[in-house]
């Protein structure tokens, strides 16, 4: 590969690995969503328990 | 708008971002002449040009937002601001490491300070990335009405980036879009829209998600709050 084609392999490589970890927070974030959408539905059943 | 026609609205964005990016690479690889002074470096210019006016694109739309935010205190616009700088913000940092790569291949230097266009662009930068400064430093309305005004301020840079390297006549920083029309062939020029619409679906698409999960987050709480205090 010349050293040109290096260069562009390179900006498209740090384009494609900030997406990539765009997607990794996105699905964090939901993932923590997630857990709370859980926790409030133990806080719903809570009182129809006791 | 219904919860649900938003979130079929983002989904279909973020199928257009798909097919425009993909679309867009396999245009600029395997479709578009190579240019004859560059060779294949000036392949970069599709992508990072793309990213560099969808970064001044989201402040305008932050620009806007903060507008709307202040005639009619909705917090969706807020939101919208916060999500358009943050965006903003990763896109600015793609234009410098990709624009850095390109320096290097073309220049044979990382970084010229002597270009207008790279420092009034580093400004820019800094500013959006005290926004969130700001936006840390305090609570509640103050932080969304002080936000909004410093987005709005803050947007002033944005031209004068822009133009800069058309006033200053840079000789390192080449003018591709000039009045009188773009200095590439046509079937450069297809691709490289095509790259820019892309870039802007992805933006649009970034935008929305995050204002569903801002949104959501704060439904969250609102109703853990609600189900505590019973």
């Amino acid at each position: 590969m010349s050293t040109g084609a290096q260069y562009v392999v390179a900006v498209y490589a740090v384009i494609w690995f900030v997406l990539l970890c765009y997607v990794v927070y996105v699905t964090s974030r939901t993932q923590r969503l997630s857990r709370q959408v859980e926790l409030l539905a133990k806080l719903v059943d809570q009182p129809a328990k006791q | 708008m219904t919860e649900q026609t938003k979130s079929r609205g983002t989904a279909l964005w973020g199928m257009l971002a798909a097919v425009l990016t993909t679309l867009a690479v396999v245009g600029i690889f395997y479709v578009a002449p190579e240019d004859a002074d560059q060779g294949i470096i000036q392949k970069i210019f599709y992508f990072h040009v793309a990213i560099a006016l969808t970064s001044l694109v989201a402040f305008m739309v932050a620009a806007i937002a903060a507008v709307r935010y202040l005639r009619s205190r909705q917090q969706r616009w807020d939101d919208m601001t916060a999500a358009a700088v943050g965006i903003g913000l990763v896109f600015t940092l793609l234009t410098v490491v990709t624009g850095s790569i390109w320096a290097k291949a073309s220049w044979g230097h990382w970084w010229v300070w002597s270009d207008v266009r790279l420092v009034t662009y580093t400004v820019v930068a800094m500013l959006y990335a005290a926004y969130f400064l700001l936006r840390s430093s305090l609570e509640g309305d103050r932080r969304m009405r002080s936000s909004a005004i410093f987005a709005i301020i803050s947007f002033a840079s944005v031209p004068v980036s822009f133009y800069s390297v058309r006033i200053a006549q840079s000789a390192i920083h080449p003018v591709v879009f000039r009045r009188d029309g773009a200095s590439i062939p046509g079937e450069m020029m297809i691709w490289f829209v095509i790259s820019l619409a892309a870039m802007f679906a992805i933006f649009w698409t970034m935008v929305q998600l995050e204002m569903v999960q801002r949104q959501t987050e704060r439904n969250l709480r609102h109703l853990k709050l609600r189900l505590e205090a019973r």
